[in-house]
């Protein structure tokens, strides 16, 4: 009797022990062949910013959904010319290069699926496929399963879906991975681009939204400096961290003010809607606007040259 | 041999504990499901597991960058070995602005239209504090444009 409990708990401790492993080890699973970044970008420095607020803010900072979302109710058509040109990822030798381009394309991802021009989305995605790869990063990106989605028009909110959770999972594991350096390049590249559509949209439709959307970033760009700056031992980010520097005085003259209301709370098909309180105002002149969109398309330039 | 057998219904115990906290796919794809038409921005894995000496679980939190004029919605789902529901809290630093938990009633999901861009605090904790696993998903239901703003 205690023998056959003794084999029957055996088994099941086994059963047990095997499916912990299993369930633990995938996130802590270290990749000896990921490319990183000179150990010189990944110094102790001492943060000038909390690591755990830098991690988790920098991961959403450039939501594709939202800046996509506004090029689309702007009521400006797509223009394919404003993005970056697959053929150009064949340029892009340097991890460096390949991570900025990376976000690049992510946002010209987003653009493309708002508009629903599934004939030119597979050369995105492989594009996307292609970087990622180059940074070790592919894994995340089931390139076949995209592009069987992107294949059919009915599937292309699921493709937007799928790529954005494919870029969450690549940035959780870059920063799992002490990689945030490679992380925060894919964010600062998406954060151009989807500024510099923006820009360009703005351009030709004077665009009300997209302008207060543009002008409200004064504070992210604060973030992104300082995210930057830990790096700027690098030459490469030194020179970036300069670019964004130059951005951030363009955007001084910008005020944001705030002002209390009162909160708001209404109950709705078994949804509670919370209307925040706290109501900020972006206070901009055209001249400031402009001059902080010519900076942007500088910028821009420079990363996908 | 009796010490033989104790041990491993130990080991059993504590691995089914371990990952017990642990919630599988199908709770996120049931996240993603309850998020309903709007626009997945981002999803949230939560676990607690209570520490050597500790009598309950604590909180965790992740920071989140909303934008003004957008409807956000936060929903979430409970592990099905949840002894307890997971609450779910937005505070703006230290200041709660809206909570699942809203005058005892629970809610699978809640609202934010977002006035003011920067950054907030997404908490989860388990009441009582319970272990457990959830996941919660972000998602964008509208935006509004300059003028819609006035309610």
């Amino acid at each position: 009797m205690i023998k056959n409990l003794l084999i029957a708990l055996l088994i099941l401790a086994g059963f047990q022990l095997l499916g912990s492993c299993s369930g633990c080890s995938e996130s802590k699973k270290s990749d000896k062949n990921a490319l990183t970044l000179p150990d010189s970008l990944i110094t102790d420095a001492p943060l000038k910013l909390s690591e755990e607020i830098m991690n988790e803010v920098i991961g959403n900072i450039s939501s594709p959904v939202e800046m996509a979302n506004l090029f689309k109710t702007s009521g400006v058509d797509f223009t394919q010319r404003i993005l970056n040109n697959p053929d150009n990822v064949s340029r892009y030798e340097t991890s460096f290069k390949r991570a900025l381009n990376l976000g690049v394309f992510s946002a010209d991802l987003g653009y493309i699926n708002t508009f629903d021009k599934n004939n030119i989305v597979v050369s995105y995605l492989l594009a996307v496929k292609t970087l990622a790869d180059g940074i070790r990063v592919g894994q995340f990106f089931d390139f076949n399963a995209l592009r069987r989605m992107a294949s059919s028009s009915t599937n292309l909110d699921s493709l937007m879906e799928m790529s954005v959770t494919s870029f969450n999972r690549m940035d959780s594991y870059l920063r799992e991975q002490n990689r945030s350096n490679v992380s925060t390049l894919i964010v600062t590249g998406a954060w151009i681009e989807g500024l510099y559509i923006a820009s360009s949209v703005v351009r030709e439709s004077g665009n009300k939204d997209l302008s207060i959307r543009i002008a409200e970033q004064k504070d992210i760009i604060n973030i992104l400096e300082i995210i930057l700056s830990n790096y700027a031992a690098e030459p490469n980010f030194a020179d970036l961290v300069a670019d964004i520097r130059e951005l951030k005085e363009a955007y001084a003259p910008i005020r944001i003010t705030r002002e209390l209301g009162e909160p708001q709370r209404i109950e709705k098909d078994g949804v509670l809607i919370f209307i925040q309180d706290e109501i900020s105002t972006v206070h901009y002149s055209e001249e400031t606007l402009n001059n902080i969109m010519d900076i942007i398309e500088k910028i821009r330039t420079k990363i996908v040259a | 041999m009796k010490k033989i057998i104790l041990s491993l219904i130990l080991v059993f115990t504590l691995g089914t504990v371990t990952c017990w906290s642990q919630c599988d796919d199908s709770v996120k794809k049931s996240a993603l499901q309850e998020m309903g038409d709007s626009q997945y921005i981002k999803d949230f894995s939560i676990s607690l597991v209570k520490k050597p000496n500790e009598v309950k679980t604590g909180m965790v939190r992740f920071n989140v960058l909303l934008n003004s004029r957008n409807h956000y919605r936060f929903n979430v789902v409970n592990g099905p070995a949840n002894p307890e529901e997971v609450i779910m809290q937005l505070y703006d630093q230290d200041r709660l602005l809206v909570s699942n938990l809203e005058s005892g009633k629970m809610y699978k999901a809640f609202d934010f239209v977002c006035r003011t861009t920067k950054v907030y605090q997404l908490v989860f904790s388990f009441r009582g504090g319970e272990e457990g696993c959830a996941e919660a998903v972000l998602s964008l239901v509208r935006q509004y444009s300059d003028g819609e703003m006035g309610f």
